[in-house]
């Protein structure tokens, strides 16, 4: 794709995929219109900030926009069809998604008042949580496909005949809990819970707020498609067009993902990084070796030597 | 537009970057602003290293600073007394780039001139928001720019190639770091893991008393101060 070309499809990417995230989600994250304690909030005087910090807090959800854009760059919806193939693909995923939560950060420190700096400090509590088992989790596919570019791996799973979530359960299920605290969604929201939410996200104004929404449905429609694209076999598929097996699988996460979520209690920001450092690093440790020796083994590699 | 003529621009983008968000980071007021102005600096020198065909190291670069700057922030945050610059950027007699990234930092009633609080305005002068080594740190900076601008135009000849490298950085680097540097490689991981055991060896719960236990020691103390003192661990008190 030409530069311009490249551009405008990750616009309008983006714009799509939180669009179908805000449809199917039934409690939207960055939801702050509602009547009721919402409204009351907003209004209490000592909720208003005296001193925001006005270049951060306007900067923060351009720098989320971009970051989601950015993402949306690698999310392979056809051979062709993809923003740019970057040797590096699933690395820059990682990097990128980290600018997202930056604008977050950077968000909850500008508005200046309590609830939306402990937003900002929750956020980056999660960056500490999700960030290692995720690594780790991704690693598996890139090491069968022996790329970080994903249309690589697309590739690789298509010609091995093996969806990787079938050679790497422990994998798969590693990124979807470490998903899930990426995009602060159900059972890991503590940073978005109702009353931090509204604090960072009714400080501002209604098209600044429309660009929050934009960012937070679309982060989780990005993490769910790189989920599509690394276990469940990507664009590749029978019969239907690639982009339709790519968004069909990418839907397939997003349910997958909401609804396992809702089975679980809600999580403190220390219950996360206790589950974290405790249980889903030494899984992905484990996740790392087994899919060596699967590897040595010649599981997944197809007709690849 | 021609492709040199692109490099150009995108070099004279980034590195103005790199400078601005470096000259932002040592002059604004506001603390959690120097770390995002050192984080936008450390953006435009990756930008610098796309424009070298180092894309991996690029995008190293942005996910440490921005990761590890985020939580360096907020140790900042922790420790310091105005993290958030409201106060200082109220100081009389700021200019220049002091004045233009701290600009938006005071509260909106002070801009307009009129202050129904005047008495708020000017808050007591406190030494720590005076930096009188001012002028010797410009003397410095100003050494060192002329000292590293020597070494770039006194340099050995560098040897130039004709070949570009390959596109495929990462391979290149991995390759590196398990053949020829696997054992730095390997021993700085071992470097870390010391480390990180240090750390929580340190953290466990049993060094320091826990803050539950401090209060009802600080509770204690303020009941019956003597007593307690002379009953308790000296060092549980000191808080």
């Amino acid at each position: 794709m030409g530069v311009g070309l490249a551009v405008l499809w990750t616009l309008l990417l983006a714009l799509a995929g939180s669009a179908l995230v805000a449809a199917i989600e039934p409690h939207r994250l960055g939801h702050g219109n509602e009547p009721g304690p919402a409204a009351e909030l907003r209004t209490l005087p000592w909720r208003r900030s005296r001193r925001p910090d006005r270049w951060l807090h306007g900067a923060a959800p351009v720098v989320a926009l971009i970051a989601l854009a950015w993402a949306v760059l690698i999310l392979p919806f056809g051979r062709e069809l993809i923003g740019a193939d970057l040797g590096i693909g699933l690395f820059y995923f990682l990097v990128v998604v980290d600018i997202l939560l930056l604008a977050v950060a950077l968000g909850g420190w500008g508005a200046d008042t309590a609830d939306a700096v402990e937003c900002c400090y929750r956020v980056i509590a999660q960056l500490v949580a999700y960030v290692v088992p995720l690594g780790l989790a991704v690693i598996g596919p890139a090491m069968m496909a022996r790329s970080l570019s994903t249309v690589d791996i697309v590739e690789a799973q298509a010609r091995a005949g093996l969806w990787y979530v079938v050679a790497q359960p422990l994998g798969f299920a590693l990124f979807v809990a470490a998903g899930l605290m990426q995009s602060y969604r159900a059972p890991f929201l503590e940073p978005f819970a109702q009353r931090l939410q509204q604090a960072m996200l009714a400080s501002y104004a209604p098209p600044l707020r429309a660009l929050w929404r934009v960012a937070l449905s679309g982060l989780l429609f990005v993490v769910a498609a790189m989920g599509a694209t690394l276990f469940l076999g990507g664009y590749a598929g029978p019969w239907l067009p690639g982009w339709a097996w790519m968004l069909l699988k990418t839907l397939a996460m997003i349910v997958l993902m909401l609804g396992l979520g809702r089975c679980f209690a809600l999580r403190s920001s220390a219950q996360m990084l206790a589950l974290s450092w405790k249980l889903l690093i030494p899984l992905g440790l484990l996740n790392v070796l087994v899919v060596g020796a699967l590897i040595l083994l010649g599981v997944g590699q197809g007709a690849f030597r | 537009m021609s492709t040199a003529l692109l490099q150009w621009l995108a070099f004279a983008l980034f590195a103005a970057i790199a400078i601005a968000g470096a000259l932002g980071m040592a002059t604004t007021m506001s603390m959690f602003r120097s770390g995002v102005f050192l984080m936008a600096s450390f953006v435009g020198v990756a930008g610098l290293f796309v424009l070298l065909l180092a894309d991996l190291l690029a995008w190293l670069q942005v996910m440490m600073y921005v990761g590890g700057m985020l939580v360096m922030i907020l140790f900042m945050v922790l420790f310091s007394h105005d993290p958030g610059g409201a106060m200082m950027s109220e100081m009389p007699g700021l200019r220049g780039p002091e004045r233009f990234f701290s600009l938006g930092l005071r509260a909106p009633s002070h801009e307009g001139g009129g202050s129904d609080h005047g008495g708020h305005a000017m808050p007591q002068m406190d030494m720590s928001m005076t930096t009188p080594l001012r002028r010797f740190a410009v003397v410095l900076a100003a050494l060192a720019f002329v000292a590293l601008a020597a070494l770039l135009l006194l340099r050995p000849a560098w040897r130039q190639l004709d070949a570009m490298p390959a596109a495929d950085s990462a391979h290149r680097v991995g390759e590196l770091l398990m053949g020829k540097y696997m054992a730095a490689f390997e021993g700085a991981g071992l470097l870390i893991l010391l480390g990180i055991f240090g750390s929580v060896y340190l953290a466990r719960p049993s060094a320091h008393p826990g803050s539950a236990a401090r209060e009802r020691l600080q509770a204690a103390a303020a009941d019956a101060p003597v007593d307690v003192a002379e009953a308790g661990d000296p060092r549980e008190l000191q808080r």
